[in-house]
């Protein structure tokens, strides 16, 4: 090893302390910067992704509004959603939140408020880690977080020392609540304040808290249904989108038909069941392909009977006829009652009855058929070229997938306009859900690259200007120990080497210096309840999480671009002419 | 044997539009073991001629031959591989490192050859360092040594590599004539018991006496 040139050049440094101090500084004061805005914007990034976004959206959400009403989150098949997820990437999911909660009034001690019921699932199905993450994410000031077990008090809740305050109630006061249900009937319930906490960021103010089974149970969801879904991924910057977009593909809807056994005057037979798009548009196109008989005309609360079904039966316009169908979830069997307004001769199907979509949804989202035809009805089918395919009802219209919030907004807003009766299901991630918070990642980004650029133009600037100065001075000694024997390509590294202690010393120290200034940082209690930045705060302190492979790379990109910026000047210093050097006079 | 030999050396130095000739047509022969010194005015050409003969400069014309190699067609690693094996350099100026002690400062060169053991470094250097008569200083810098003390380095540095030749450009210039006779005296005594050939320049008379030789150089061409 060339241990002689390091020595040299680390000795040489200390020849011009001054000069090199402040270009030390300098480096050492912009790396610390670096290290700094990097160890924030990690922090941010670890806030926003791991502590806001899961608990408010997840990574990947699948969204339900059932007959387009945004209040009326409602899944009616769990299990088909989760293993469409698991189908899609079950590796990258950490873990599948089903998201159940309502608006509702709340009714204190003389005073009402709005609230936000939420449900947390303590069920035995929940692993202990998470169990043990959410508990410490509840900084309860008076009871336990598990008091929410407690099946001894009607639904035990725990709600901010805010709310709390509002509604003027205590632990094991009773808080009523007014709202509506899955079905959209007004309901009451009572919830039994058993905790009160502090809340650690804004968006846990209006939140009232309550077991899983409690908040099902008032909500009047069923075993098998469900609110939203979020799934919360193990590395959700590489894996969302992607993810998103296979879920989306698997969730492709089929056609929504109920098959089951049509009576109707003490007769009975197989029938299929299927709903029609009730627009004007749809309405007009429905009518040529049918051909109605008679007098009959499509209407937007129709139900039209194929001709010779109608014949063989003996039904007529104004029958009243009851279709029995078996149900998906359990052993039993729906009736659904509808009212013939007409009968169409088209040749698509003599086993089928085609009914309005808010009638046939009613019944179809109520109690989802079992999907099998067996024993009931020849399978009714239909090209998907067929110019019925695109106006009967699918299982549930599938929103397009979208790249940002704006872009989320104007999708809501031209499904607003289309008064769908399907549930529309929409497959998003957080940079939908949340790409305004997202944003801020983007801008620490570009501070931290400024943060490079400035620490670059220093390093361009110092390095080189510091190198020039040397090799003036040093012109004679660069010539001497050309001239006792040195080669070109040592005299090179020396210079190489001192500008690469410089800064690797200097960089050292500005690491050095970023911990103790966040350790200082960190110790700075922040009161900002009410600004959304507080939201990145963790409680009331800056979160910096600085990441040692990323501190690397940043020392290694510096030290590789005071090295190249020392390249030059040091070359030209190897190249000088150990005679003309030698006879250079300041 | 002849060390050097050169014949009809020239030099020019570009000069804005016009050429300086500074070496005219030098023929030279210098013996192994000589004491050789070259006077001249100023401006004749001695520190140019001393220059091309250390290879620490090229030739314009002619030919330059050193230990019976002929130098002027060597690349820049060649050339610096003989000016370390082959040649010690006496400045005037002394031009020691001066961030590096006595000691280091005489070991340098032996590291550039980077063929030496710590331990046989330290020997050699030690030696010499005797030898000029700086024991007691082997831990100063530079900066701490007088005029004659540095002269004395950089004559240890000079010869640790046992050159074939050492090159001296007026090395007693900067020294008070007590100690520039000293410098000369210990010159020649290195030269009588290393029996290293030594050349060196001056335009002092004083100087003249030490030389076993005397090639006299003006307006670059050799004078007799
Ligand atoms: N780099 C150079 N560029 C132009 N001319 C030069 C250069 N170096 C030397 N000369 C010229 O070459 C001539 C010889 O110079 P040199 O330094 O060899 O003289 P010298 O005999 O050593 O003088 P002194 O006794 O003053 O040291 C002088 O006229 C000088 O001006
Ligand atoms: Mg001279």
């Amino acid at each position: 090893m060339n241990n002689y040139l390091i020595s040299i050049s680390i000795r040489n440094l200390a020849r011009q302390k001054r000069r090199n101090f402040f270009l030390g500084l300098a480096i050492a004061i912009g790396m610390m910067i670096l290290v700094i805005s990097n160890a924030f914007t990690n922090g941010i990034s670890d806030v926003m992704f791991n502590r806001i976004m899961r608990w408010v959206t997840g990574h990947v959400t699948i969204s339900f509004n059932e007959k387009g009403n945004i209040r009326r989150e409602v899944c009616r098949d769990r299990e088909r959603m989760i293993s469409a997820i698991m189908e899609s990437d079950g590796e990258t999911v950490s873990e599948i939140d089903e998201s159940i909660g309502t608006f509702a009034k709340a009714i204190g001690n003389g005073s009402a408020d709005n609230i936000i019921l939420v449900a947390v699932d303590l069920s035995k199905s929940v692993d202990a880690k998470k169990l043990k993450e959410t508990e410490e994410s509840f900084k309860m000031v008076e009871g336990s977080f598990y008091d929410l077990k407690r099946t001894d008090i009607e639904n035990a809740a725990i709600l901010s020392e805010e709310k709390a305050r509002y509604l003027n109630v205590r632990k094991n006061d009773v808080i009523r609540l007014r709202f509506r249900n899955i079905y959209g009937q007004d309901q009451a319930a009572r919830l039994t304040v058993t905790g009160i906490m502090k809340n650690s960021n804004i968006f846990m103010q209006p939140v009232v808290f309550s077991e899983m089974s409690n908040v099902r149970h008032v909500m009047g969801f069923r075993p098998w249904e469900t609110g939203n879904i979020n799934v919360v991924l193990k590395n959700p910057k590489k894996d969302a989108v992607a993810l998103a977009d296979r879920i989306h593909e698997k969730l492709t809807p089929g056609r929504a038909i109920i098959y089951g056994t049509l009576a109707y005057a003490g007769n009975s037979t197989p029938v299929a069941v299927t709903g029609y798009r009730s627009d004007n548009e749809s309405l007009a196109k429905l009518a040529g392909i049918l051909e109605p008989s008679g007098n009959s005309e499509i209407k937007k609360d129709g139900a039209f009977i194929s001709a010779k079904l109608a014949k063989r039966m003996g039904i007529n316009s104004g029958s009243r006829v009851l279709v029995n169908y078996p149900n998906k979830f359990e052993e039993k069997s729906s009736v659904f009652p509808i009212k013939i307004t007409g009968t169409f001769n088209g040749d698509i199907n003599d086993n089928l009855i085609i009914v309005n979509e808010a009638d046939f949804y009613n019944a179809y989202y109520d109690n989802l058929p079992r999907v099998s035809p067996e024993n009931t009805a020849p399978a009714f089918s239909l090209a998907e070229t067929h110019p019925l395919s695109a106006l009967l009802a699918t299982e549930w219209i599938l929103l397009k997938r979208t790249a940002n919030t704006d872009e989320l907004k104007k999708k809501y807003q031209d499904m607003g306009k289309q008064k769908w009766k399907a549930t529309l299901v929409d497959v998003r991630t957080m940079y939908e859900s949340a790409s305004d918070i997202l944003k801020l990642e983007g801008v620490l980004n570009i501070i931290t690259f400024s943060a490079v650029l400035v620490l670059f133009f220093i390093i361009l600037i110092g390095v080189i200007n510091t190198l020039r100065m040397t090799i003036k001075e040093r012109t004679r000694e660069i010539g001497t120990i050309r001239a006792i024997g040195m080669q070109k390509s040592d005299v090179r590294a020396i210079f190489i080497l001192e500008s690469f202690f410089l800064t690797l010393i200097s960089c050292l120290a500005g690491i050095a210096l970023a911990f103790i200034t966040m350790r200082l940082l960190s110790l700075v209690h922040f009161e900002m309840q009410d600004n959304p930045m507080g939201m990145l705060l963790i409680q009331n302190h800056l979160h910096f999480m600085p990441s040692s492979g990323g501190i690397v790379f940043n020392l290694l990109l510096i030290l590789l671009m005071a090295v190249a910026t020392a390249y030059f000047p040091a070359r030209r210093a190897a190249g000088l002419s150990p005679a003309n050097a030698l006879r250079h006079y300041e | 044997m002849n060390i050097i030999e050169i014949k009809g050396l020239k030099k020019d130095y570009p000069l804005g539009a016009t050429v300086v000739n500074a070496l005219r047509g030098i023929d030279l022969a210098v013996e192994e073991g000589e004491l050789m010194s070259i006077v001249g005015p100023s401006g004749s050409g001695k520190t140019t001629l001393l220059n091309v003969i250390g290879c620490i400069d090229h030739a314009t014309e002619g030919s330059v031959q050193i230990g019976g190699r002929e130098i002027t067609a060597l690349n820049d690693r060649e050339i610096t591989g003989i000016r370390l094996h082959k040649i010690g350099f006496i400045f005037q100026t002394f031009n020691l490192i001066p961030v590096l002690d006595v000691r280091e400062n005489v070991e340098f060169p032996l590291l550039l050859m980077k063929k030496y053991s710590g331990a046989e470094l330290h020997k050699r250097a030690d030696k010499l360092i005797e030898e000029v008569g700086l024991k007691e200083f082997t831990k100063h810098r530079p900066a701490e040594l007088s005029g004659g003390q540095r002269q004395r380095v950089a004559i240890a540095r000079a010869l640790v590599t046992n050159p074939d030749i050492v090159l001296a450009d007026e090395p007693t210039a900067n020294l008070d004539s007590v100690t520039g006779a000293s410098i000369l005296e210990l010159m020649k005594e290195m030269n009588r018991v290393e029996k290293t050939t030594f050349i060196f320049s001056t335009h002092d008379a004083n100087v003249l006496q030490y030389a076993k030789r005397i090639v006299k150089i003006k307006d670059g061409l050799t004078v007799q």
